[in-house]
């Protein structure tokens, strides 16, 4: 499991990002973060691997408080914790192949022919092998978020955070990425995926949390949330740009 | 002001830091020898045509300005040569070329490590499991510990080259009156070697902490790119005052 409890962050003199979270993600589940943009949900998902630290509050991976872990500490978390960012990240310097070999070698200390071997199997799950041997400066974001999907789930995971992965994918990519949820749910992966994609909100989540103005503003499953008769969610739901938000 | 002096000690510590971790990564030989080659080819063959044409007009400037004093005040330009080269090898050739080669060298590889950091490679890279410094910094910090030092002893030859010509053509002093090596001595010699292998080691350490300290996207780079050369320009000169200062016994007679 992973929780947030009272988790606040502010940069700088700013209003705060984050203030009073208390979030539990259950282990198995597929928990959505919803939410504006500019809402601290991408942050929020940076305190589970220790890219962001919290000003106050805790967060817990498997019970175990990881809030203040320095660098070394916090290998053994990114070991369980996937993480796929919103601009993917590929290294520039390498080819899409050697991107994930890169990770497998490193996360399971194989040899660089091994890792390769592995990484095109992961490729080809993700139907990549076409983009095997080129460069991220060539390639689409769409292509490049799914080699960076690709990546994360090569290092076998039990936890995988998502930020926003089906953002600039193609509808045929982006459902792949949500029958990719489901398929490691039923490996018991844990996922978390920050996201604006209401086919996929509604469709894969088992939990939704919405942050608003600092705060889980509301925290349920999809039904319950279509449900809703609250503005901000009616809102957010119908794409409406008049309203609260 | 507390507040510079703390930048400037959370800065000084961080340095620190990563200069001893470079360090010992290198002696354990934690390094793909392929990246390290790759690394040598970008870093040393793709400077030897800019280290070559700055040095060579360096080199011409340097003799013209001293011919025309030596002619001046004493007449006679026998000494033009060998004074020449022993400031070559002793100062100018690691000094100056080390110079060039932060703009070149210094600032790519702030730029490179800089746009990695604000694009979040870096911290795609350690969640991975692979730690920057050795991934990125160490093959840097070996290829230019010998790039560097090659770079400098050919900026050296085409000074001496440029400034062979110029005396020729100018003040009609022979090739062989120029390049005579009375003056030089194996204390200059130590000196210049020296100096070229400490500026090896500066110009990527340096620049590499201004890439790994980016923030606020591409200004930010720019300003990262600006910071390495002006550290490793502002470094090279007071490690080349220090080194004069401390084997001063090595090279005066």
């Amino acid at each position: 499991m992973i929780e947030f409890r009272g988790l606040s962050k502010r940069f700088g003199d700013r209003p705060p990002v984050l203030e009073d979270i208390d979030l539990q993600i259950p282990t198995g589940s597929v928990q959505f973060v919803i939410g504006p943009s500019g809402a601290g949900k991408s942050v929020l998902m940076k305190h589970v691997v220790g890219l962001v630290r919290a000003d106050s509050g805790r967060v817990l991976v498997d019970g175990e408080d990881v809030t203040d872990y320095g660098e070394k500490a916090l290998f053994k978390v990114r070991e369980k914790v996937g993480f796929v960012f919103q601009q993917a990240t590929l290294l520039d310097g390498l080819d899409v192949l050697d991107n994930v070999a890169l990770a497998i070698a490193k996360r399971f200390h194989v040899k660089r022919k091994v890792a390769r071997e592995r990484a095109m199997t992961e490729l080809e799950r993700m139907h990549l092998q076409p983009f095997a041997h080129r460069f991220p400066a060539d390639l689409g974001a769409g292509v490049k978020k799914r080699a960076a999907i690709a990546r994360a789930i090569a290092l076998d995971p039990r936890y995988l955070v998502y930020d926003e992965p089906t953002t600039g994918l193609d509808p045929i990519a982006a459902r792949r990425v949500d029958r990719l949820i489901g398929e490691l749910k039923g490996r018991g992966v844990t996922q978390i995926v920050v996201s604006h994609d209401l086919a996929s909100i509604l469709g894969v989540a088992d939990r939704i949390a919405m942050l608003h103005k600092a705060r889980v503003h509301i925290e349920g499953t999809p039904d319950a949330l279509r449900a809703s008769a609250d503005p901000v969610i009616r809102q957010f739901l119908s794409g409406s740009p008049v309203g609260p938000m | 002001m507390n507040a510079v002096i703390r930048r400037i000690a959370r800065e000084s510590r961080d340095f620190t830091a990563l200069v001893i971790q470079a360090y010992v990564l290198l002696f354990r030989l934690r390094m793909r020898r392929a990246v390290v080659v790759r690394q040598a080819f970008e870093l040393g063959n793709r400077s030897v045509v800019f280290i070559a044409t700055t040095m060579s007009f360096i080199g011409l400037i340097m003799v013209l300005q001293s011919g025309y004093q030596a002619g001046r005040l004493i007449g006679d330009y026998s000494l033009l040569g060998p004074g020449y080269i022993q400031l070559l090898v002793r100062e100018f050739a690691p000094t100056i070329g080390a110079m060039m080669l932060a703009t070149r060298i210094g600032a790519g590889i702030a730029a490179e490590l800089g746009s990695m950091t604000v694009t979040e490679q870096i911290d795609a890279l350690r969640l991975c499991g692979a730690e920057p410094v050795e991934e990125l910094v160490v093959p840097r910090l070996a290829a230019c510990l010998v790039m560097v030092p090659a770079l400098i002893i050919l900026a050296g030859l085409f000074a001496e080259i440029a400034g062979m010509f110029a005396a020729r053509l100018v003040f009609n002093v022979p090739f062989a009156t120029f390049f005579e090596l009375r003056l030089l001595t194996s204390g200059d010699v130590i000196v210049g070697a020296v100096k070229a292998m400490l500026f090896g080691a500066v110009i990527p350490l340096v620049s590499a902490f201004a890439g790994l300290s980016a923030t606020r996207g591409s200004e930010g780079v720019g300003q990262a790119t600006t910071r390495a050369v002006i550290h490793t320009s502002i470094s090279i000169i007071f490690l080349d005052f220090a080194v004069n200062v401390l084997l001063y016994p090595v090279y005066a007679r």
